[in-house]
């Protein structure tokens, strides 16, 4: 790697550690309104400040490692999932820092920051090299769809947080009452999802670090009218398999915790490679994802909808409705605009064929009229506060799965295979 | 004004069924522009090995049976005999049994032609225009196409004498 | 008859205003008109101004009923929704157009099992090509029409006959409100108010002791502009069907031919075709040395011709007259007059075209002059020193039938042979016939030799050999070329563009209006926008604290979040 490309992945890291930072300044400047001595209003304005600078401290040095590695690889850094979701992430910080401006909420800050250092740990799981491109990725439309795209959902993101924070505010957490016993359930899910992201994460990186390898070689005959010839594959797993990819042999097997071969095998469906490996991690990030929930649920010793909702305290539910609903009506133009317009203009010049229903378009579409049918609701037929949130969070999910699900599940388990 | 609004409602709600149903009916006979059963048979200009020219027009008011053919595909060769039996029974009554080559040389075409004792009219398609716009994939496919010009029925693979006969007769009749 | 005077009173407003069937609030003066609705303090529902739609009538008949339908944003988002979800489910399995060579009925049990079976008889193998998908797309657009007809017409005609005097409790229940003393007369804080309320860029008109404040109007097309965008967009990807409108086809081009392109007045002739890989040092270090190649550049420089004359008659050489040049790469295709080429695949395998052996005498190794011989369309006859050679038989791809009989087994040039019948001095007078293999290998393999002592009943004492590379033409490679016609495509973007800027209007603007009126040295101030309720009280602050009133924004808004 050239001097300008290590620099830079420097400047990604040190991002990364400005933002845990501005994190927890955030939550200094929300819980220490409590402590004692001091005016909770004037204590927020100046924490809050402290960790707004620092988080823009950490946007200045991401666009400086975007930059840095545009020059240095001699193509915008948006072209595989490590650039992309580096990108996305440091899209979600200039979209919160739009609406930060706008608003002036601290309390955003709490939970738009974490969704940027998550989505910047995601990025760092998938290989980090700077690939040459391929034919049909050398175009400039090409860029423009994505980077616009990834603005437009980034927006998206911040509806999400302050949507989510809008539950968090207004979901009765003391109720019994069967209706808010369900709201808590929904919340409390949502919670989930985001803890399995993160041990996800976790447990990649900690398999990573300890240099975990098995290797698995799988052998398919593929019979094409009376000629059969077998192709061989191996694939490494960097998680110990619990689950081997189907009808494969162990090429090596790294023994882990007293377990020297699989439990069982992949079923026939997943007939891919790479979808037993993939399947492999979805298993270990569930357990270790229920894990990780155990013990914050064990620390906080109640529901995490109902631990995190006294932080809100004190914040009105209008606003962060407002906010929410503000952030997609900015975001969904430009989603448009980026994720769909340029991506019909890039198809049409690359492949002559501005729509070809692949699932990738179609899940774009799915987002798109995700928010379609929300903005209809939301001004045609009233739905503001909870529903309206609701749908928020919802849709981030959605978008979230287009950007990764489709990748992993659906391109996945039948054809080829992404890096991770 | 009542009136003219009703009217309105009336013109945009036909015009809405009709794009629709244009689209639905589209979209599902999903033929991508390929010539379909029911469809009006593509025109054609292609040279003869008689060294004519010859267009689909020629053959107006006259059933006429189009047979792609290639002379390595062997199910092709094989049906060469009934498509020339089914030519000589009908070509007093207005049936013309036609062979279209699919891009093969001349002298290829007219030693096989020869060889297998065709006297039917075999046209050369050299640049696949005609193998284009009927959509061939496989051969050999052969296309009923009655007086009218309408396709009545697209055979793919191998014809033999029977089917062909009950088709041309079919053809005939309708 | 009485019904109909109690039709009448209903929709009839205070102000003397006779409003349609529908209204909710007075379109003059923007009082309730509901009895039940004038005794609530809630917040009023603004939606076009409160004016009747256009479908809503007293008794609606059959066609009214449909029109109501599709005017509903209800059944909108409902067919939205379903259409999110169809869409979700062709996701699940690869959809039958993204493989080339399937059969579907088979191909899904196989790859998929059971469930692929069950995805492929519901026809969800095709999703968006089925019946019902194109239905709610047809459903989507009909709704798109009449919605925004429905809408945009009672709206247009509220925002251009707006009273500036506005029922009191018109004000007090909008989503913002400001109610208070004011201690200058009324005309004057009126007009004080204005200045100030103009400086931020709205368009202001007073009547007296009352005001009323506009501005971002166009904000309000917004939607409809989107709907008008989407609905081109749907008629420009119909009419892509249209016949005529649309061509689509794949063509090889070996490299230096040039080719008709079927069902056009165009050839094209691959000048050179070149593929490049990225070399080891370019690749990331996991790549290197693992045998892996990377293509940098597929391009194809392309000539395009057009016919002239004779292109109909193929019993004649066209006229061909070069119209265009262009390197075609991927993401870089020829655009000729809405024609256009796009590089789509390729192979590298070299093709014989023609070859030019000499006749030698295979004894002494006399020279006797060499000939042209093209693989396709190959002359009859040939005169080579004091022999003829005359082309009796010809195959593209030669092989022996189950009978031993020589055939061609596939219309490609792999195996190309030759069958000559030669006469001249030294021979018999009927000639010796000649098979000829160009390629050395088919020579080999099919032992030409032997054949033609077979044939002769002796061998031959005549020889046709190419010396040397120089003799031998090759296309050294084929590139395969998508070439498209869309002649709906301006369309389909004109659309696009069109939405983009309905988006542009409808969300980065809104629509913002104050109104205000003073009775008895009370102000009443009423407030609403379309969007951005933050931004308009802090406008609505700043302008207050301008007329001397200290006012929190918060205390601005009247809730109505919740309705």
């Amino acid at each position: 790697m050239s001097g300008l490309l290590n620099f830079s992945s420097n400047m990604f890291v040190v991002a990364f550690f400005l933002y845990c930072a501005a994190f927890i300044l955030f939550a200094v400047a929300i819980m220490g309104r409590r402590w004692s001595n001091r005016d909770p209003e004037s204590h927020r304005r100046k924490w809050g400040n402290i960790a707004f600078g620092v988080s823009s401290l950490g946007l200045v040095l991401e666009l400086t490692y975007f930059f840095t590695r545009w020059a240095g690889g001699g193509h915008i850094p948006v072209s595989n999932m490590y650039e992309f979701m580096s990108f996305l992430s440091m899209m979600v910080m200039v979209a919160f820092t739009v609406v930060y401006l706008i608003y002036r909420k601290t309390i955003l800050g709490l939970f738009a920051v974490p969704i940027t250092i998550i989505i910047m740990a995601y990025a760092a799981v998938f290989p980090q090299e700077v690939q040459p491109l391929i034919p049909s990725l050398q175009s400039y439309w090409l860029k423009i769809h994505v980077t616009m795209a990834a603005a437009g959902e980034s927006f998206f993101a911040i509806a999400f947080a302050a949507g989510f924070m809008y539950l968090l505010r207004t979901v009765n957490f003391s109720s019994t009452d069967k209706k808010d016993r369900r709201q808590q359930r929904w919340v409390e899910i949502v919670f989930f999802s985001i803890i399995l992201v993160i041990s996800f994460i976790i447990t990649v990186f900690a398999f990573r670090a300890a240099g975990y390898e098995s290797v698995f070689t799988q052998t398919k005959a593929s019979g094409t009218a009376g000629q059969t010839t077998s192709v061989t594959q191996t694939v490494e797993y960097k998680l110990p398999p619990i689950v081997a990819p189907y009808q494969s042999k162990i090429e090596s097997y790294q023994p882990f915790l007293g377990m020297t071969k699989p439990l069982f095998s992949a079923p026939s469906w997943m007939n891919g490679i790479n979808a037993g490996r993939k399947f492999n991690t979805i298993i270990w990030t569930v357990i270790s994802g229920i894990i990780l929930y155990g013990i914050l649920r064990l620390i906080a010793r109640k529901p995490l909808g109902r631990a995190a909702s006294p932080f809100l305290d004190g914040i009105d539910p209008d606003d962060l409705d407002e906010i929410s609903y503000r952030a997609i009506a900015i975001g969904f133009p430009i989603f448009t605009l980026g994720a769909l317009i340029f991506a019909m203009i890039w198809a049409q010049v690359a492949w002559g064929r501005f729509w070809g229903w692949d699932p990738k378009e179609v899940w774009a579409l799915i987002c798109w009229l995700f928010y379609s049918a929300y903005l209809h609701l939301r001004l045609s037929r009233g739905w503001q506060g909870r529903q309206s949130s609701w749908l928020s969070v919802l849709g981030f999910l959605v978008v979230m799965f287009t950007l990764v699900g489709v990748n992993l599940v659906i391109a996945g388990l039948h054809s080829y295979a992404g890096t991770n | 004004m009542g009136k003219s609004r009703k009217k309105v409602q009336i013109i945009i709600l036909l015009l809405i069924v009709i794009l629709g149903g244009y689209a639905i009916t589209t979209q599902v006979s999903g033929s991508n522009g390929k010539p379909t059963e029911g469809s009006k048979a593509p025109n054609f200009d292609l040279l003869g090995l008689d060294g004519k020219v010859h267009t689909l027009d020629e053959y107006k008011g006259k059933a006429l049976v189009v047979n792609f053919w290639g002379t390595w595909c062997e199910p092709c060769v094989k049906e060469m005999p009934a498509l020339q039996a089914q030519y000589d029974k009908w070509k007093d009554k207005d049936v013309v049994i036609v062979g279209i080559n699919a891009g093969e040389d001349k002298m290829a075409v007219e030693n096989f032609v020869k060889q297998v004792h065709v006297s039917f009219p075999v046209m050369l398609d050299p640049e696949k225009d005609a193998i284009q716009s009927y959509g061939i994939s496989p051969l050999p496919t052969t296309f009923f196409v009655s007086p009218n010009g309408k396709i009545n029925k697209i055979h793919l693979g191998q014809l033999d004498l029977q089917t062909l006969d009950q088709q041309i007769e079919e053809l005939v009749n309708s | 008859m009485m019904k109909e005077v109690i039709a009448f009173k209903n929709t009839k407003c205070e102000c003397g205003h006779q409003n349609p069937v529908g209204t909710v609030l007075c379109e003059a003066c923007g009082r309730p008109l509901e009895e039940q609705d004038r005794e609530s303090n809630e917040v009023l529902e603004m939606r076009y101004d409160g004016m009747a739609r256009r479908s809503q009538r007293a008794n609606p008949n059959f066609i009214d009923r449909i029109w109501n339908f599709f005017s509903s944003v209800k059944i909108a988002v409902y067919m939205i929704i379903l259409t999110l979800l169809g869409s979700m489910l062709g996701t699940i399995f690869p959809q039958e157009n993204t493989f080339l060579n399937i059969d579907p009925s088979t191909y899904y049990k196989e790859t998929y099992g059971t469930a692929g079976w069950i995805y492929y008889k519901l026809g969800l193998s095709h999703t968006y090509e089925s019946w019902w998908f194109i239905l709610l797309l047809v459903m989507i657009g009909a709704s798109l029409v009449i919605c925004s007809l429905d809408r945009v017409l009672p709206l247009y005609k509220a925002l251009t006959k707006q009273r500036i005097l506005k029922h009191k409790q018109f004000l007090t229940r909008q989503r913002v409100v400001y109610q208070g003393p004011v201690e200058l007369e009324s005309k004057e804080w009126v007009e004080q108010a204005s200045v100030h309320i103009k400086k931020r860029g709205y368009r202001v008109h007073t009547l007296d002791n009352a005001l009323l404040a506009e501005k971002y109007r166009f904000s309000r097309w917004g939607p409809y502009v989107i709907h008008i965008g989407l609905i081109i967009f749907l008629l420009a990807v119909l009419a892509r069907g249209l016949p005529g409108l649309h061509m689509d086809q794949h063509v090889a081009f070996p490299e230096g031919e040039i080719k008709h392109i079927p069902n056009t007045s165009y050839y094209l002739k691959n000048e050179k075709f070149t593929v490049e890989y990225y070399s080891e040092q370019d690749l990331p270090k996991e790549f290197q040395g693992k045998n892996k190649v990377l293509p940098k550049l597929f391009k194809t420089q392309a000539t395009l011709y057009e016919c002239t004359a004779n292109c109909n008659d193929p019993s004649k050489q066209p006229t061909l007259k070069a119209v265009d040049h262009h390197n075609i790469e991927v993401n870089d295709p020829m655009d000729y007059k809405g024609l256009k080429a796009y590089q789509f695949d390729y192979d590298l395998t070299p093709v014989l075209r023609s070859v030019k052996p000499s006749l030698v005498d295979k004894k002494t190794g006399k020279d006797y002059g060499t000939f042209q011989l093209k693989i396709k369309d190959p002359e009859r006859n040939y005169k080579v020193g004091p022999y003829s050679l005359e082309l009796k038989e010809k195959y593209n791809d030669f092989g022996l039938d189950e009978n031993g009989q020589p055939v061609t087994k596939t219309p490609n040039p792999n195996a190309p042979a030759f069958l000559f019948l030669i006469k001249g001095p030294n021979l018999p007078a009927e000639g010796v016939h000649y098979f000829y293999f160009p390629k050395q290998i088919d020579k080999e393999r099919f032992q030409q030799d032997a054949i033609n002592a077979k044939m002769n009943g002796g061998s031959v004492p005549l020889e046709l050999d190419v010396k040397g590379m120089g003799n031998v033409d090759l296309s050294m490679s084929t590139t395969y070329l998508n070439i498209r016609v869309d002649k709906a495509m301006p369309f389909v973007w004109v659309g696009a563009a069109i939405v983009m800027l309905g988006l542009i209007l409808g969300f980065y603007w809104q629509h913002r209006r104050i109104w205000l009126r003073i009775d008895d040295g009370n102000l009443t101030l009423g407030a609403h926008t379309s969007k951005n309720w933050f931004g308009i009280r802090r406008e609505i602050a700043a302008i207050l604290r301008k007329m001397n009133l200290e006012v929190d924004e918060k205390s601005l808004d009247n809730g109505g979040n919740h309705s």
